[in-house]
């Protein structure tokens, strides 16, 4: 008889029993005489959060969760020696991931083009160019209600109906793989591990377009994705899937990659097309959209690496297969990059309609700390924080912005109370001050007086009437920037004064901030009761700040104190207050 | 080399059915790189080379769970595909003793099960 294999784990959050449960299990293993017979494994991460002990059959995939101790000799009777299931403990696991983007990132090699095409690659490309015209594959889009996953979530179709429609002979498609979001990496983790499903993608795109030559504008800080995406454009011509007459049909078409020269605004449609040029890369008024005028003034359809490695699904399953996924207006599925403060950081990707809790506490297996969870941060520097009471709203596009945030290209930080919400809205508003290109006004000028008085409240010099005037800029370049950037630049700063005002006002009026962030509103100080005389502090201060001796006790001169911190890590006693 | 017409693709795809074949597959995107993944692939490759195991070491993109790369996939007949994380030059050496030719799973580093597809 083979042996069984049982995999258990405690999945509590605060204290991990595991090991003792292992040697109970095999105590009454070994009295049944059972021990030659089942393998017991003791895993890291069974995908399961805060359900007790969860022990695990995967050959007849059965998951108990909550077991007790009491309930090994039943599971070891009925279950191990009979193959009974014991239906009180079962767990009914829905998964809660869902992967059409993904679906081959860690499968297959993606430097083997043979691997791809082993999982149905390049057969939506075969299918239509032999079966279908250029508007039924925008009829099929249509269908499926895909929308562009670079963040503003235009309808793809109308995109691509929009450029086709424009009369000119010669048009245009680009793949925007200009990820540059902070906490963002969900296009590199696509290029890097499934090249091929983008090019796929850009290639229908070029079909139903109507163009000859796409573009792949890849961030230049990406030198294993450009890399791979360059052995596989090779390959794809090798095989005949770019290049004249495509699988033995009339569609031909190009495809040359461009780097991005390492500028955020670069990602903004106008401005990629003016970098892929050899201009400088700014943005310029719209309209005319580029649907009408892109690149080289002939029509251009630009399309997010995520949006297009959809394609090809949509393509091979149908349109209506992809509507049935998600909500009713967002549909399919999203991919996110979760971290922050969450234990199992890392791409997800789920259907739209899923709760946020259920992508921090069910995927995310919840918080690294013991510290509360206290705010999700989306959309990266365009996006807002969404603070814990609306963990439990649906993510689509519409309830995002409702809630003052924005789906994004699928940054999601997840932060507790260590974090203070000031100081994130200054390290965004820092971020777009940095990358503002400082073509037009509102963005150059708003987003530095906005950062200044940012700074001002941070260093205890605020006054309330500042919150007032952050309102009014954040309006103005809400208003009258030329991109999205600018439009978007204030939207973390709006959205913390929106949900915590308070600690604002904390801030400004009481000169606190209450998770002990800002160093100009800190103070540190020895507590004499817990002080064990031991000196770490005097040693290791940089700044000889900490005077003192043995009897009267230690002291913290405020005066000289720069706030670094050293003297609160090394104390063991945990005797250096910070307040 | 010639173009490719339709059927191609399928006899391409035929040639590379799931033949059921041992293998072990390595993330290899950046973040496992960073994690010190190409020397794990090395590792194997050295390894089951001086072992002479018929054992296939493939690479592979991200899996997504980036917390605890570099992850490892492993399939050995008879036994579940597992994913094992945060694996280290020692993780390389316990699963080819144990998992690959103990048929025995390592213990505290799976972090993934493969429910089959």
């Amino acid at each position: 008889m083979d042996t069984k294999i049982v995999f258990i784990k405690d999945t509590n959050t605060k204290l991990d029993t595991t090991r003792d449960f292992y040697a109970h299990f095999l105590n009454l293993l070994r009295e049944n005489a059972l021990e030659d017979k089942v393998q017991v494994v003791r895993i890291a991460d069974i995908g399961i959060y805060d359900q007790g002990l969860v022990v695990k059959f995967p050959d007849e995939n059965i998951i108990y969760a909550n077991v007790q101790d009491k309930d090994l000799k039943d599971i070891i009777a009925q279950t191990i020696k009979e193959g009974k299931v014991i239906k009180e403990l079962l767990f009914k696991a829905q998964p809660k991931q869902l992967r059409i983007v993904l679906r081959n990132c860690g499968e297959i090699d993606p430097e083997n083009i043979d691997e791809y095409i082993a999982q149905d690659g390049y057969q939506a490309l075969a299918k239509v160019v032999s079966d279908y015209k250029p508007e039924q594959v925008i009829e099929e889009l249509k269908k499926s209600g895909l929308r562009g996953r670079g963040g503003a979530g235009f309808p793809t179709w109308l995109k691509w109906k929009l450029t086709r429609e424009t009369p000119e002979a010669q048009k245009y498609v680009i793949c925007n793989a200009d990820e540059g979001d902070p906490g963002a990496y969900m296009d590199r983790g696509v290029l890097e591990g499934d090249p091929h499903s983008v090019i796929e993608g850009l290639i229908l795109a070029g079909y139903a377009i109507g163009a000859s030559k796409g573009y792949f504008y890849v961030r230049a800080e990406y030198p294993l994705a450009v890399e791979r995406v360059e052995k596989a454009l090779k390959q794809a011509y090798d095989y005949g899937f770019l290049g004249k007459n495509i699988l033995g049909s009339n569609f031909s078409f190009d495809i040359d990659i461009r780097l991005g020269a390492g500028a955020f605004v670069c990602g903004e449609e106008t401005a990629l097309i003016a970098s892929i040029e050899g201009r400088r890369g700014t943005p310029r008024p719209r309209p005319p959209y580029p649907s009408v005028k892109g690149l080289w003034d002939k029509p251009t359809a630009i399309n997010n690496v995520e949006t297009l490695a959809n394609i090809g699904p949509i393509i091979l399953k149908g349109g209506s297969w992809y509507a049935s996924i998600g909500t009713e207006k967002s549909k399919g599925t999203k991919v996110f990059a979760l971290t922050g403060k969450v234990k199992n950081s890392g791409l997800v990707e789920v259907p739209m309609g899923i709760t946020l809790r259920e992508i921090v506490f069910d995927i995310g297996g919840g918080m690294l700390s013991d510290k509360g969870i206290k705010a999700i941060q989306t959309g990266g520097p365009s996006g807002g924080v969404i603070p814990k009471e609306y963990l439990d709203t649906p993510v689509d596009y519409e309830n995002l912005q409702k809630l003052g945030s924005i789906m994004g290209s699928g940054g999601m930080i997840v932060m507790d109370e260590d974090d203070c919400m000031v100081d994130i809205a200054k390290f965004y508003l820092g971020f777009c001050v940095d990358e503002s290109c400082g073509k037009c006004v509102p963005c150059r000028i708003g987003g530095y007086q906005m950062l200044s008085l940012l700074n001002k409240i941070t260093e205890s010099q605020g006054k309330i009437e500042d919150l007032d005037k952050l309102k009014r800029i954040a309006l103005a370049m809400q208003k009258a920037s030329l991109c999205a950037l600018g439009q978007t630049a204030a939207n973390p700063v709006v959205s913390t004064i929106k949900y915590f005002e308070e600690e604002y006002r904390d801030h400004i009026v009481n000169k606190k901030c209450r998770s002990h962030k800002c160093k100009h509103l800190l103070n540190y100080n020895v507590i004499q009761d817990k002080c064990k005389r031991c000196r770490v502090c005097v040693i290791n201060c940089p700044v000889n700040a900490i005077s003192g001796d043995k009897e009267a006790g230690f002291f913290v001169d405020p005066k000289t104190c720069i706030r670094c911190g050293k003297c609160f890590e090394v104390c063991k006693f945990n005797a250096i207050a910070k307040e | 080399m010639a173009k490719l017409m339709k059927n191609d693709l399928d006899r391409i795809k035929q040639a590379h059915q799931d033949t059921g074949k041992d293998w072990i597959k390595v993330g290899m995107s950046t973040c496992g790189i960073a994690a010190g993944a190409d020397k794990v692939y090395d590792l194997f490759v050295e390894e089951v080379k001086k072992r002479k195991l018929d054992i296939q070491i493939k690479k592979c993109g991200c899996q997504g769970m980036c917390y605890s790369e570099p992850l490892v996939e492993v399939r050995v007949k008879g036994l579940p595909e597992v994913i094992y994380g945060r694996v280290d030059k020692e993780g390389v050496m316990k699963i080819l003793d144990k998992h690959v030719c103990a048929n025995t799973l390592v213990k505290d580093s799976i972090y993934e099960l493969r429910t089959k597809r």
